[in-house]
């Protein structure tokens, strides 16, 4: 057992090395396309600790996203402070956010909580519309960062962060608990899970990544206002990511955004509508016939129509 | 004198969100689905009412029986090919596949239609008429007589028809009245096209007052969910109760408070009420 | 002292007493029957006494101390575990892990390190008689398999009390026997026990005292064979009238 993680361990570093190789040797263009798959990738595996491992499907991430984002701004052009402080400032901020409404809305169930995460998100871009501090509708412009790669290897650096954070959750006393609330939450707690506490937890460390990433997301770009951040599409990105991988999978939601970004990227040039229009499609095909997602089907071997139709048949009227 | 106009003002549109609401909360009360593309059908049936304002030349309100009839069927369709084989999944998967839903149809709707404001503006557009220093447009009048008349009749097709039998029916309980004979395949499409029906309904006369985008929706569903967990989930009249207060919160807050807050106090309600007290102003402890 | 005692619980659901005024205490090492028609407010009691359900009046003592106020989970901590009478797997889990959880958590939190609430589980699952299903899904159980795994859950917790809510409905009589040898091992494991249970054969072989309630009220409690024979009890199950035809 301790050889073969210990193995399984130096792959994944070798991977990260080379990933981490690819600016010398790719053009600025696919840069650019990986920096962005990383952030979708973050965003998946962060939406996964509280929707795939905890069960409490949130609709709504994209608010500490966009509360990571705008903390980071204003912090480099009001307060002119340096990004080693903006940026896990603005994690901090996307932390502190989650626990505090957290606290109230984990204790609704089912349609209620992701409704509820979904009037969040709505609250929080429609608050940063309207106040003074974060640019209001105008927007916020951020410092030029000096160098390019800086993106890079920040949004490397978390993503590493948060799949080993999703990794730890499926191999530790705190990720069965989890993963026990979000099976039946009711024989939970009379096993002495303390679930409230539980499920804040992963509902803060969800919503820090995606401050985190929210941060260099408002630098990489150099431009945030709110419709730039608070984008509806970006939840479904990071849910069908993560359920197209697999939810609840370490790798699972890395996966999803490597293939989707991918296939969208190549679908889709410029053209954002159609981009759009691919991910409405994917969703649909993949609640339809997959929807333990690619890492369940890998490891099925469930390939065939009659796996495909067995699920149908579980779910259809 | 104010006051008065701003509490008008307010039951005139909270008619309307009562309207909308009363199309998710059918479709949420029965299946048990949350339907995240009601807005987009809104949508559908404001540009559904546009393109035959612009392109033919009939009035909205004469115009609607058409968009009703076509957002039934489109509906039908929906649930009895679609939404039929994911009924029985996870909440999660049924939300998450009318979010899908509901990108595929705003993204259509863009690549159709641009994305440029539309308004439906007849000739009595701007008409109003003032009793003792109230000023009421036209318009807004006869939307709310308009939805007044289509919840009512809305009601007694599910309290006096065989049909609304046989879908309080399947709401209650899926197997026995599949045990009793009752087609549900049809009967759920049924009441998903009914749920359309409203929604179209309600974007048609919507467009008479607000642009139409092919993101209008997003909002709407919003506050569509908001009116039904308001007024009590499961009581048909609840919604129509949640459709005022809302539309009554609004008025005030863009009053007294400044235009762009209206969105955020919808919202924030929502959060509010969902804590304090989900059962609703209606509604029974224990009901969905 | 009784490791676990109830003093005049109640629990009323708006106008409805499901639980009217319980006292009783549960003995270090006892198995005590609880049973009583349908309705009688079993579960229910069950539910306060584990802090599922808040109590409308009376205390719960367990180990000297009140569980007033003492949220569920943290009651599951101390040392007290139930099984559900529908039972709850985590259906996504093997049964493995489902066993592993009630070991990671539990009595005095639990065992903190994975791998040894792993073999704790596998101790567990060689007890009951799982051990050859371990690595099966929890969804592919039949119903006495699932009661064991539901049985195993429990005990992983390492409780000092252990509440069993119709662990045997559904069990054919070979199954039942079974059953019944393996709560009189948890027994000798150290742990005290309420038994529900509606099939009186076990009841009477299983319990050093039976508790009856009736309409939510305790209605009698005492040896076996008394309590079973005693009138007012079998009025309470099959009616007045068979009760006087049996005597006449």
């Amino acid at each position: 057992m301790r050889g073969g993680r210990a193995a399984r361990l130096g792959v994944a570093a070798a991977v990260v090395a080379l990933i981490a190789a690819a600016p010398g040797v790719a053009s600025p263009f696919i840069v650019q396309f990986i920096i962005n798959v990383f952030l979708l990738a973050i965003l998946a595996e962060s939406w996964n600790i509280i929707g795939g491992f905890t069960g409490y499907a949130s609709f709504g991430n994209v608010a500490f996203l966009g509360i990571g984002a705008y903390t980071t701004g204003i912090l480099l052009t009001k307060a002119s402070l340096p990004l080693a402080v903006a940026l896990p400032a603005g994690g901090l901020a996307a932390l502190l956010l989650a626990a505090a409404v957290g606290l109230p809305i984990l204790r609704l169930k089912g349609h209620y909580f992701a409704i509820a995460t979904l009037g969040v998100a709505e609250t929080m871009r429609e608050v940063v519309y309207n106040v003074e501090i974060t640019g209001a509708g105008t927007g916020l412009v951020m410092p030029i960062a000096r160098n390019p790669l800086l993106f890079f290897y920040l949004m490397l650096g978390i993503l590493v962060a948060v799949t080993a954070v999703n990794w730890w959750l499926a191999n530790s006393r705190f990720g069965y608990g989890l993963v026990a609330i979000r099976e039946d939450e009711d024989a939970a707690v009379a096993m002495g899970i303390p679930t409230a506490l539980y499920k804040t937890i992963a509902f803060a460390l969800s919503g820090a990544f995606c401050g985190l990433a929210g941060g260099v997301f408002a630098y990489w770009i150099t431009f945030i206002d709110p419709d730039a951040v608070f984008k509806v599409i970006v939840t479904i990105q990071m849910i069908i990511m993560a359920v197209f991988g697999g939810a609840g999978t370490v790798l699972g939601p890395l996966l999803g955004a490597l293939v989707l970004a991918s296939v969208s990227e190549l679908l889709s040039t410029q053209v954002v509508t159609l981009a759009e229009l691919f991910y409405g499609v994917i969703v649909i095909l993949v609640v339809l016939f997959m929807p333990k997602g690619l890492v369940d089907v890998i490891r099925r071997r469930a390939f065939s129509a009659r796996a495909v139709a067995a699920t149908l048949r579980e779910y259809r009227i | 004198m104010l006051l008065l106009q701003v509490l008008i003002n307010g039951l005139l549109l909270g008619g309307l969100y009562g309207l909308m609401a009363l199309g998710m909360s059918l479709i949420w009360g029965v299946m048990n689905i949350v339907n995240v593309a009601h807005g987009a059908l809104i949508m559908l049936g404001a540009y559904l009412a546009f393109w035959m304002f612009t392109l033919w030349g009939w009035d909205p309100f004469l115009a609607l029986p058409a968009v009703i009839v076509a957002l039934f069927v489109y509906g039908y369709l929906l649930q009895r090919f679609l939404l039929n084989l994911v009924v029985r999944a996870q909440l999660f998967l049924t939300l998450l596949i009318t979010f899908g839903l509901e990108v595929v149809m705003i993204n259509v709707a863009r690549m159709l239609w641009s994305s440029d404001l539309r308004q439906v503006t007849p000739a009595y557009a701007g008409a109003n008429f003032a009793v003792g220093g109230l000023t009421i447009p036209y318009v807004r009048l006869w939307v709310f007589v308009t939805t007044a008349v289509l919840s009512v009749i809305f009601f007694v097709l599910l309290e006096r028809t065989r049909l609304g039998r046989a879908i309080r029916a399947t709401s209650e309980e899926l197997r026995a009245a599949r045990l009793a004979g009752i087609p549900v395949a049809h009967i759920y499409a049924v009441t998903f096209g009914l749920g359309a029906a409203l929604a179209g309904a309600a974007g048609g006369l919507w467009g008479m007052l607000f642009p139409i985008t092919p993101v209008m929706g997003g909002s709407l569903t919003l506050k569509s969910f908001v009116v039904a967990v308001l007024g009590g989930l499961g009581t048909m009249l609840g919604a129509v109760v949640g459709g005022l207060v809302l539309g009554l919160a609004e008025s005030f807050t863009a009053t007294y408070l400044g235009p762009t807050y209206p969105n955020a106090i919808s919202f924030g309600l929502l959060v509010v009420i969902l804590i304090v007290r989900p059962t609703g102003i209606l509604g029974r402890a224990g009901s969905r | 002292m009784a490791i676990l005692e109830a003093r005049g619980v109640s629990k009323r659901f708006g106008g409805l007493a499901a639980v009217s005024d319980v006292s009783f205490d549960l003995h270090a090492g006892e198995i005590l029957g609880l049973i009583g028609p349908n309705g009688s407010g079993k579960t229910t009691l069950v539910n306060v006494l584990t802090g599922a359900l808040p109590a409308s009046a009376g205390d719960v003592r367990f180990a000297g101390v009140s569980l007033r106020g003492v949220p569920p989970h943290e009651i599951g901590r101390r040392g007290v575990s139930r099984t559900f009478q529908v039972v709850k797997p985590f259906r996504n889990l093997s049964v493995a892990d489902n066993v592993m959880v009630g070991a990671l958590f539990g009595a005095r939190g639990g065992t903190r390190d994975v791998t040894t609430a792993r073999r704790q589980a596998e101790e567990i699952l060689d007890f009951v008689g799982l051990a050859h299903r371990a690595a099966a899904a929890a969804e592919g159980l039949n119903v006495p398999e699932r009661k064991r795994m539901e049985l195993a859950r429990a005990l992983a917790m390492r409780p000092r009390v252990l509440m069993l809510d119709e662990v045997m409905a559904g069990l054919n009589p070979a199954e039942i026997d079974e059953a019944v040898v393996l709560i009189k091992r948890i027994r000798e494991r150290g742990v005290s026990l309420i038994v529900i249970e509606h099939v009186m054969k076990a009841i009477r072989n299983l319990s050093d005292r039976i508790l009856v309630l009736y309409h939510g009220e305790r209605l009698t409690e005492g040896a076996p064979e008394a309590v079973l024979n005693d009138e007012k009890v079998i009025a309470a199950y099959l009616g007045r009238r068979y009760a006087e035809a049996a005597r006449a």
